[in-house]
């Protein structure tokens, strides 16, 4: 029964990825901004403000903030992809293939999760060449793989909803920003979110953004507050980073569940 | 008798909103049979196949395609058909080749007989130096070619045909047909055409349902549908009023009299040898014919009979 729901998962997963890497230009194009702040921005802000707090390394807080930063711009952008194989691909031709219709976005925001992952690594990469000092034991680096791969999820299930419903590119484009990127700014990307505004905070805190930066961080960077007691108020890190976790499979679930929802409805009249 | 490999039982289909673009439609096809929906943009053909195809859920009926129901088992039903779309539907990214593997992973074809299939077929589409290159790069045709192909790779026992050779001039509507020709006798597949040309109905169907408003109006073979209306038609260009040609043919008890602009149009039941007395009869009350021709009657001629407009959407006077 599993074999039959998943089948064609796989062929519809390689073909997302052989769509991505065709446009170079795009994937090239989302990594170029988050790049340019891992290496000139960071470091200037580094040597301009210092830091909110003397203990942390303020140049590799920024540079994991930028890995939340790309994640959700590069789910938003695909969105895109949702709305070309709509009106222009293959996408019909999908629907009366002999697969679950569910594959169909599953397959994508695989697709997406794996394309971020690598823009990921180049991200990091390049963040460790100019300076960054993170933590990359197992486990650190496990924490930090989960917290991108589901913001990625998360985000991708908002994308692929969005485009459904809105359609036509011209709309979906003015999304990618307002979607992609604002919360970002609310997440605890830059300063703690403890030095947001009353009201504000509050919102961040429902932010997956916020919850999968507090875990990078807990992952990546040793001994400092990740800011995962801004969001629980809790003494554990442990036991706040499951927290943190479980909330961000909890989105992953949801928006890609409503995801589904919108693709069956919209599929099929 | 041969079980259908399609099976409709009074299907309808109302939208969100209330459009009811089928309205209780029954129909079945043999297997091997090139089946044609034949009727103008909106009839419903589109939708008759968006539900064969289980894209249109289906607001009632009993609907069986190779032996499978295609609300409850759509999987089956999907595995079993090949359908090329009334609009292009290509993976615009990748060469014809990577479409057509792309299909065979999808409906599961065995690696081998997918490479000797797809051979095959870009050889009989006469893609096969072409095959490499990104579709972006191909014809209207090509494209139209490379989707045939594509919805034949798993041997499906079912192809749906949605408007095949609508926007292709006619030499490649010419090649079209012949494909659809071969497949049938070559491939065994039982083919499900729509269209609204009624020469690609005439050409390449054993059985037409006209459908008109989300009803099927007619249902026979071509040749059948065209003895009962008549083989010949008597073409009356009239100068003046053709109200009065009319009522003079009335009264010659001639069947159906049809008004398009000046011209009248008769059915001959008898063939050319009605023709002198119609003529004679309709000058007799004082008509003058500008024109008299004899032509062979067409799908069309049966469409207007049945629903008043031509299959172009013209209405009769």
């Amino acid at each position: 029964m599993i074999q039959t729901a998943t089948f064609g998962l796989g062929t519809l997963y390689r073909r997302r990825l052989a769509v991505s890497t065709r446009t170079a230009s795009g994937m090239i194009g989302q990594v170029v901004p988050p790049l340019l702040w891992v290496l000139v921005l960071a470091p200037a802000l580094d040597t301009a403000l210092g830091s909110f707090n003397p203990q942390v390394d303020y140049y590799t807080y920024v540079a994991l903030a930028q890995v939340a930063f790309l994640i959700p711009f590069t789910s938003m952008f695909s969105g895109i992809n949702v709305i070309v194989d709509k009106d222009f691909g293959v996408l019909r031709e999908l629907l009366v293939a002999p697969v679950f219709r569910a594959a169909i976005p599953l397959a994508n925001a695989l697709g997406v999760m794996t394309v971020a992952l690598v823009q990921v690594a180049i991200l990091v990469g390049f963040g460790i060449l100019r300076g960054a000092e993170f933590d990359t034991s197992p486990a650190g680096v496990a924490w930090f793989l989960a917290a991108c791969s589901l913001l990625s999820l998360s985000t991708y299930g908002i994308a692929e909803t969005l485009a459904l419903l809105i359609g036509r590119q011209e709309a979906y484009g003015p999304m990618i920003p307002a979607v992609g990127v604002t919360p970002w700014f609310l997440a605890g990307s830059l300063f703690p979110i403890t030095l947001l505004p009353a009201g504000i905070e509050q919102v961040s805190l429902f932010l997956p953004w916020t919850h999968a930066l507090a875990l990078m961080r807990y992952g990546m960077m040793q001994d400092i507050d990740p800011g995962l007691a801004d969001i629980w108020g809790m003494d554990s890190n442990g036991t706040m980073a499951l927290l943190s976790l479980l909330a961000l499979v909890a989105y992953a679930a949801l928006t890609l569940f409503i995801a589904i929802r919108v693709f069956y409805r919209k599929s099929t009249s | 008798m041969t079980t259908p490999v399609i099976w409709v039982d009074g299907l309808r289909k109302a939208y969100t909103g209330g459009l009811e673009a089928l309205k209780g439609i029954s129909f079945e096809v043999a297997p091997g049979e090139v089946f044609g929906l034949l009727g103008p943009n909106g009839a419903g053909k589109t939708t008759t196949v968006g539900v064969l195809t289980t894209t249109v859920r289906p607001t009632a009926g009993k609907i069986e395609v190779a032996g499978h129901d295609v609300v409850r088992e759509p999987l089956a039903v999907r595995r079993e058909t090949g359908v090329v779309f009334q609009d292009s539907v290509l993976d615009n990214d990748f060469s014809g080749l990577e479409n057509l593997q792309l299909h065979a992973r999808l409906w599961r074809v065995p690696k081998n007989e997918a490479r000797e299939r797809t051979a095959s077929l870009l050889e009989i589409m006469d893609l096969t130096t072409r095959a490499a290159d990104s579709v972006r790069t191909y014809s209207g045709g090509m494209r139209r070619r490379l989707e045939i192909a594509r919805a034949l790779l798993a041997a499906p026992r079912v192809l749906f045909l949605d408007e095949p050779t609508v926007g292709l001039d006619p030499a490649v509507r010419g090649s079209i047909w012949n494909v659809i020709r071969q497949l049938r006798d070559r491939e065994q597949v039982t083919i499900v055409l729509t269209t609204h040309y009624l020469e690609e109905a005439e050409a390449v169907c054993d059985r037409v349902a006209i459908v008109n408003e989300g009803q099927i109006i007619a249902l026979d073979k071509p040749r059948a549908l065209l003895e009962a209306f008549g083989s010949e038609v008597l073409e009356l260009q009239v100068d003046g009023d053709p109200r009065n040609a009319v009522t003079a043919l009335l009264s010659l008890e001639a069947r159906d009299p049809q008004v398009i602009g000046g011209t009248v149009t008769v059915p001959l039941q008898n063939g050319s040898q009605d023709t002198g007395a119609i003529i004679e009869a309709v000058r007799g009350a004082g008509v003058s014919l500008a024109a008299v021709a004899v032509r062979r009657s067409t799908l069309n001629d049966v469409f207007m009979r049945l629903t008043g407009t031509r299959l172009n959407g013209n209405s009769l006077n």
